[in-house]
């Protein structure tokens, strides 16, 4: 007796727990639809820059690059450690080139990428102080990887030859002073990254609809299934 | 509504996903980009109407849940609608 009635509780908490859990799955997805949404209403809005920040503030050695991270103008210093050269880059005039890259060993720890410009440079020997735009790495090959040339813009790529923890993403230099003198160099052009977020308002705003009615679904069937129980019950009676 | 629901979901997964993913033709693209939100909104109705009819009709939980989701699939609804039909034909 006392067995049976534990088996049943066992199974009614059991459907609860599910039912819970179903309904959450349905409005977080409504919630994700939405953020989605709203993504879409910011992609239409011109792009505001945020002030300078030291690159510390908003990015650390070894860790992903945050959303908010990224297109922001940072400032730091340190010093070049290698250099290569970056072949099929894109500018914002859709031009193709060779991008001249160096590794820069930040002061305070850690390693970044740092697009210095467009044409071929000396690796500056000495402190040098960088101003540039943070963008997300590369995912796509642009070329064949060799021992002076990276294949795209990932951090990644170089973690096995320097023993130095890397930053996420790279930064593209808008200018540079070594031992506060400015480095003369054509600069590559680069806009903001946009996020592609698929689809349309209107369309996300339907799916969030469509997830919560599934929310109300999932809580509503038990009780469907009870109602439906007790009328049965009570044709037989 | 389940004929609704069939046709919208026909016009997305074989006119606009295919457009959108396999095509590079930002202008047909463009043409067909009213598929997916109305196909989510008569989606969303074609739940609703699913819900009132199964249960009006006492189907089982089971029963339910597959004519909701009859509605995801191109040619489920069809199929759905047609046996609820021979079921409870219209006097």
């Amino acid at each position: 007796m006392m067995n049976q009635s534990n088996s049943n509780w066992f199974k009614k908490s059991g459907f609860i727990a599910l039912v819970v859990v179903f309904a959450l799955i349905f409005v977080r997805l409504g919630f994700w639809q939405l953020d989605r949404a709203s993504e879409l209403k910011e992609l239409q809005k011109p792009y505001i820059e945020k002030p300078i920040v030291a690159l510390s503030k908003v990015a650390a050695p070894s860790q992903n690059l945050k959303d908010s991270a990224i297109n922001r103008i940072v400032e730091f210093s340190g010093q070049y450690v290698a250099q290569f050269d970056a072949p099929g880059q894109i500018d914002n005039q859709e031009k193709i080139g060779t991008w001249l890259v160096g590794l820069l060993e930040v002061n305070g720890g850690g390693a970044i990428l740092v697009v210095r410009g467009t044409e071929t440079d000396e690796l500056p020997k000495g402190e040098v102080f960088v101003k540039g735009r943070l963008m997300l790495r590369q995912f796509e090959n642009r070329a064949a990887k060799s021992e002076d040339r990276l294949s795209r813009l990932d951090p990644s790529l170089l973690v096995a030859n320097y023993n130095l923890p890397v930053y996420d993403g790279y930064v593209v230099a808008d200018s540079e002073m070594l031992n506060g003198k400015p480095l003369e160099l054509k600069r590559a052009q680069v806009d903001p990254i946009k996020p592609k977020v698929p689809g349309y308002y209107w369309q996300h705003i339907s799916y969030v609809i469509i997830w919560w009615l599934m929310a109300l679904v999932v809580v509503f069937l038990p009780f469907y299934s009870r109602q439906r129980e007790n009328k049965e019950k009570g044709m037989v009676h | 509504m389940a004929f609704a629901a069939g046709i919208m979901s026909l016009l997305l997964w074989f006119v606009e996903l295919p457009v959108v993913y396999l095509l590079d033709d930002p202008e047909l693209a463009a043409k067909v980009k009213w598929i997916p939100f109305v196909h989510g909104y008569v989606y969303a109705f074609y739940v609703l109407a699913a819900i009132h009819f199964t249960a009006k009709a006492r189907f089982t939980i089971n029963r339910m849940i597959l004519f909701i989701l009859a509605g995801t699939l191109p040619v489920a609804s069809f199929v759905a609608e047609r046996k609820v039909m021979r079921e409870f034909p219209i006097k």
